[in-house]
């Protein structure tokens, strides 16, 4: 048995003092009970389980771009640092003699052997988080040297303490390799070396200042860590272990039909959206203290990456920010709106999900910015000005172009088409959901078309509700007029349980999120596809010919409401690759759920926030570096923005912007060769 | 400050008209309505006013229009902040008549005392422009047409007129007076939840068309409504050079009339 040195009283003393402090500064847990309840997303305790092991502990988000400078650095960090508490937590039990049986020694050579490896991998972990602050300097990444955002010895501070803690660490153990002379000291392949750097009676002098230097500074450590930004080890496991993975990313349902039926409802003090603290859930509350500030989320927001004045990490800290401010600070309750979030932040976000597909610890950013948004809307009556116009038309038109409702067929006649409808036929197999797109921009009225040409070809029992269906509301809802989305949610789900049909196709990922996810919400159940799932269908059983193939290099852009938030990836790229001869699909830098959105989502089809890029040039610029001859595009607003991008960039004569459909019917006209 | 705010609801721009059955007006089935534009703006004028004034005020939309639709326009208003509403409940076939108009909405306003009227340039169906004139002028009030701004001082209210080719004059009225808004002047608001919620509650009168028109004559009657023929017609006129040229005078100054 290895030989312990014999902690003094006043050890234990300070070690009580330790953790009793950290308790009490783990009360920042409990600062989330500001929150309201959450009644929209139930925690279910198996998966709280499964999320807290893979997500937490396994932290399988940080490792997913796999070798990157910060997965790397995080894995060397987080690993080193769970290997040392683990190697703590059995000295210390095997110091008290407790479970000696079962547990390894310090000196038991894969212990001592493995010990060492996690001090370095913590040790070269901190050095490239050192550089990376102070040289790299990516810029998203916040730079609080040592204090700031609540954070105690702020973003330096803290990797210097732990620099203290391994450096200590590695010299107390040569000091005791070096006086007790263990049979198996080789083994301790960093401690040895370094306990023969000095003579033995060096080491023998200055082990009790270095064990207390040692001991001090790891209880030091324990006692702020609920402090400092260390606290995200413990948060990030309760936050994704409390985490619905099926609600992430929906937008929380308000009922505002109820709330309007409700009349004891107290107008003055109701509030709508938010913009106080104590207005988010509580989780929502503990997503913005679980927070890393790792930027992962800003370094790929689309926004930000074009000059908007937005990033999801700031958002997120910022509702940190203010909760501590008000629990701790005791600071009274201020307005997050205009105080520390600014109205041209929340506009900026397209909503595309990008920092939701990238956060580690299972961030809800979307629905949170949403119901900040809300208050805008609900409760100042306060949206981007261009969309105010869009909004009020989607009110009285039923489209956010103002066009006729009448209007809604008039692509179809206009190219000679006779629609089946709903209001004649009552019964089809599939309802045909044009979506505004389709019906009123010139653009995708074209996709309408081909959509049309590909029922028939296949010889699908179709129909459309024509002159009755109305937007789903999507811009609405992203925008934060839940009112609006309700009111025409309602509408079309007694429109649609009016006939009988057993799915409804739609060109467009915004209405098939809509309709698919949200309208269950409100009491509307359908079975819905993406037409490039129903098209794939078709061809794959043999109801659809093609004919002739195609030479071209096609890339396609991944819509973010197909892609990131509803998992289809696939379908489309077998689309594109079953027209293919010679040609070939090339995948953009930034594609499946890396994709980068076309700026539309989110209501910004609406309206322009007027900085830096505009981001469908941005992604556009992407795809004409791929050399690509064709773009495509599976979503009615993608199909908008990067048409409009290829005419801003004068690619008109070596590019072409198509939707899959327009892509398949081009593919079933006769080869010419 | 009392302030009244005229406020008509028209179909919507991109509406594909179609001339009624009895080609009296255009078929209303398949429409959808709006607020007419420059009284979005006229609405707002009046808004601001009332919020600027220190005294407050009351901010009442007037309205006429058909039971069926037109509550919903003066709901729109009150949810952006009017304090009560005036329906005078009309039934096709609409009067179209501006005269007569403002002598409706004089017999239904006198009473009330407002010191200020708003409404909007013109109409977005009738297009005449001369409501809120007209009844400026019934109500013995000073008027004033094309606002691009305002200016509320003390008794008075002192007003941007626009003139032609991008011409303005600034021009103080007494009160109480009547103006009317052109838009752009100002950025209407959106309607808020809070205000959507809070429009159940507030008063619309209904008044009705019937009881106040008497006393009121038309000056103006309206024969039929109809959309214009074009027809492209072409004529090859043959011959040789002094026949063609002796045709083509004639043309001109018989049938196309230029000459
Ligand atoms: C700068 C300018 C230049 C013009 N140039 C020409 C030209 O060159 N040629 C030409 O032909 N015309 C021109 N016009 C148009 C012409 O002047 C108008 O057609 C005419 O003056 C409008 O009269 P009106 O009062 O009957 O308006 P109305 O259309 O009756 O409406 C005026 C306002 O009264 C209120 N109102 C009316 N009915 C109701 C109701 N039922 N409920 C509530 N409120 C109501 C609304 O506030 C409405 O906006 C021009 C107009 C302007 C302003
Ligand atoms: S949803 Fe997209 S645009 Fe919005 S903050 Fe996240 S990454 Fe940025
Ligand atoms: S929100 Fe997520 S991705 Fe963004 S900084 Fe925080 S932990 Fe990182
Ligand atoms: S328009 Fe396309 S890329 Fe843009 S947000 Fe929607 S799905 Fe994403």
């Amino acid at each position: 048995m290895a030989e312990h040195y014999e902690a003094p009283v006043l050890f234990y003393i300070i070690a009580l003092f330790a953790l009793v402090y950290m308790a009490y500064n783990l009360r920042r847990f409990f600062t989330v009970r500001r929150g309201k309840p959450e009644t929209d997303r139930p925690v279910k305790f198996l998966s709280a389980l499964i999320n807290g092991l893979f997500f937490g502990i396994g932290q399988r988000r940080v490792y997913r771009k796999t070798f990157t400078y910060a997965a790397v650095m995080h894995f060397l960090l987080g690993w080193g640092f769970m290997e040392l508490f683990f190697a703590t937590t059995v000295d210390f039990f095997s110091a008290r003699g407790w479970f000696v049986r079962y547990l390894p020694e310090l000196d038991t050579p894969w212990f001592a052997a493995l010990n060492d490896l996690g001090g370095l991998m913590l040790l070269v972990g901190i050095l490239m988080a050192l550089y990376r602050r102070y040289f790299a300097k990516p810029e998203p990444l916040p730079q609080d040297g040592f204090g700031g955002r609540w954070n105690l010895l702020g973003d330096t501070g803290i990797l210097l303490l732990l620099l203290l803690l391994v450096l200590g660490g590695f010299v107390t153990e040569a000091a005791r390799i070096a006086v007790t002379r263990p049979a198996t000291e080789a083994w301790s392949w960093i401690g040895y070396p370094l306990s023969k750097t000095a003579s033995a009676s060096f080491w023998e002098t200055v082990r009790p200042w270095l064990w207390w230097f040692h001991a001090v500074t790891a209880l030091a450590f324990i006692a702020v860590l609920p402090l400092t930004k260390m606290f995200h080890s413990l948060a990030v496991i309760v936050n994704v272990a409390l985490t619905n993975r099926d609600r992430r990313g929906r937008i929380r349902p308000m009922h505002v039909s109820q709330l309007m039926e409700d009349p004891d409802v107290d107008l003055e003090n109701l509030t709508l959206g938010v913009n106080k603290v104590r207005d988010f859930t509580w989780k929502q509350l503990l997503d913005s203290i679980a927070c890393t500030e790792c930027a992962r989320c800003t370094s790929v927001c689309p926004a930000y990456n074009t000059g908007k004045p937005l990033s999801p990490m700031k958002i997120i800290t910022d509702i940190r920010h203010s909760l501590y401010e008000q629990t701790f600070g005791g600071g009274e309750e201020k307005d997050l709106i205009n105080g520390k979030i600014s109205e041209t932040e929340l506009w900026s976000c397209t909503t595309c999900a990008a920092c939701m597909e990238e956060c580690p610890v299972l961030i809800d950013h979307v629905p949170t910015f949403t119901d900040l948004r809300r208050f805008l809307v609900l409760s100042e009556g306060k949206p981007p000005a261009q969309a105010a116009s869009h909004l009020e038309k989607m009110m009285n038109n039923g489209n956010p172009w103002g066009f006729a409702q009448s209007d809604r067929t008039k692509w179809a006649l206009d190219g000679g088409i006779e629609l089946p409808l709903f209001s004649v036929k009552k019964k089809a197999q599939v309802l045909y959901w044009v979506g505004c797109a389709g019906a009123y921009d010139p653009r995708n009225q074209q996709v309408a078309r081909a959509m049309v040409k590909i029922f028939e070809a296949a010889g699908v029992d179709y129909a459309v509700l024509g002159n009755e269906e109305k937007c789903t509301g999507d811009s609405a809802r992203r925008l934060g007029d839940e009112y609006l989305f309700e009111t025409l949610a309602l509408q079309n789900i007694d429109t649609l349980n009016k006939y009988e049909f057993d799915r409804i196709v739609t060109a467009c990922p915004h209405c098939l999120h809509t309709l698919k996810n949200e309208y269950p919400d409100f009491g509307g159940r359908y079975d819905v596809q993406h037409h490039s799932q129903f098209i794939h269908e078709l061809i794959d059983g043999g109801k659809l010919k093609i004919t002739s193939s195609s030479d071209r290099k096609i890339t396609y852009h991944d819509p973010c409401y197909l892609g990131r938030y509803n998992g289809e990836y696939d379908a489309p790229r077998e689309l594109i690759r079953s027209t293919l001869r010679n040609g070939e699909l090339i995948e953009m830098d930034r594609h499946r759920n890396t994709s980068f959105c076309c700026g539309a989502g989110g209501g910004n089809m609406w309206h322009e926030i007027d900085r830096g890029e505009r981001i469908n040039l941005s992604r556009f610029r992407e795809a004409i570096d791929s050399n690509a001859q064709t773009v495509a595009t599976a979503c009615s607003f993608c199909m908008i923005m990067l048409d409009d991008a290829l005419k801003v960039t004068e690619q008109e004569k070596n590019m072409q912007v198509l939707d899959l459909a327009e892509m398949v019917i081009q593919a079933m006209e006769p080869d010419p060769d | 400050m009392k302030i009244a705010v005229l406020v008509k609801q028209v179909p919507g721009s991109e509406s594909a008209l179609r001339v009624g059955t009895e080609e009296q007006w255009v078929d209303e089935s398949a429409l959808d309505f709006e607020m007419n534009e420059s009284d979005s703006y006229a609405l707002e004028e009046a808004l601001l006013i009332k919020e600027k004034s220190a005294a407050g005020g009351e901010v009442v939309v007037v309205s006429m229009g058909p039971p069926e639709r037109t509550p919903k326009v003066i709901r729109e208003a009150l949810a952006k902040g009017a304090d009560r509403g005036i329906h005078i409940h009309e039934e096709p076939p609409y009067e179209n008549d501006p005269f007569l108009i403002a002598g409706i909405f004089a017999s239904a306003l006198r009473d009330e005392q407002f010191d200020l009227l708003l409404s909007g340039l013109q109409s977005a169906d009738l297009a005449t422009g001369q409501t809120g004139v007209i009844l400026g002028e019934f109500l013995e009030m000073a008027t004033a047409t094309l606002v691009m701004a305002t200016e509320l001082q003390d008794g008075s209210i002192k007003v941007k007129r626009e003139l032609e080719s991008g011409w303005s004059q600034w021009i103080t009225l007494p009160l109480p007076a009547s103006i009317t808004i052109q838009s752009g002047l100002n950025q209407p608001r959106y309607p808020s939840l809070r205000g959507i919620m809070g429009a159940k509650k507030k008063e619309i009168k209904v008044l009705s068309k019937a009881d106040l028109i008497a006393g009121n004559t038309p000056l103006q009657s309206w024969e039929r409504l109809y959309v214009h023929k074009k027809e492209k017609r072409t004529e090859m006129i043959e011959g040789d050079l002094n026949q063609v040229v002796d045709q083509l005078v004639n043309v001109l100054r018989t049938e196309i009339k230029v000459l």
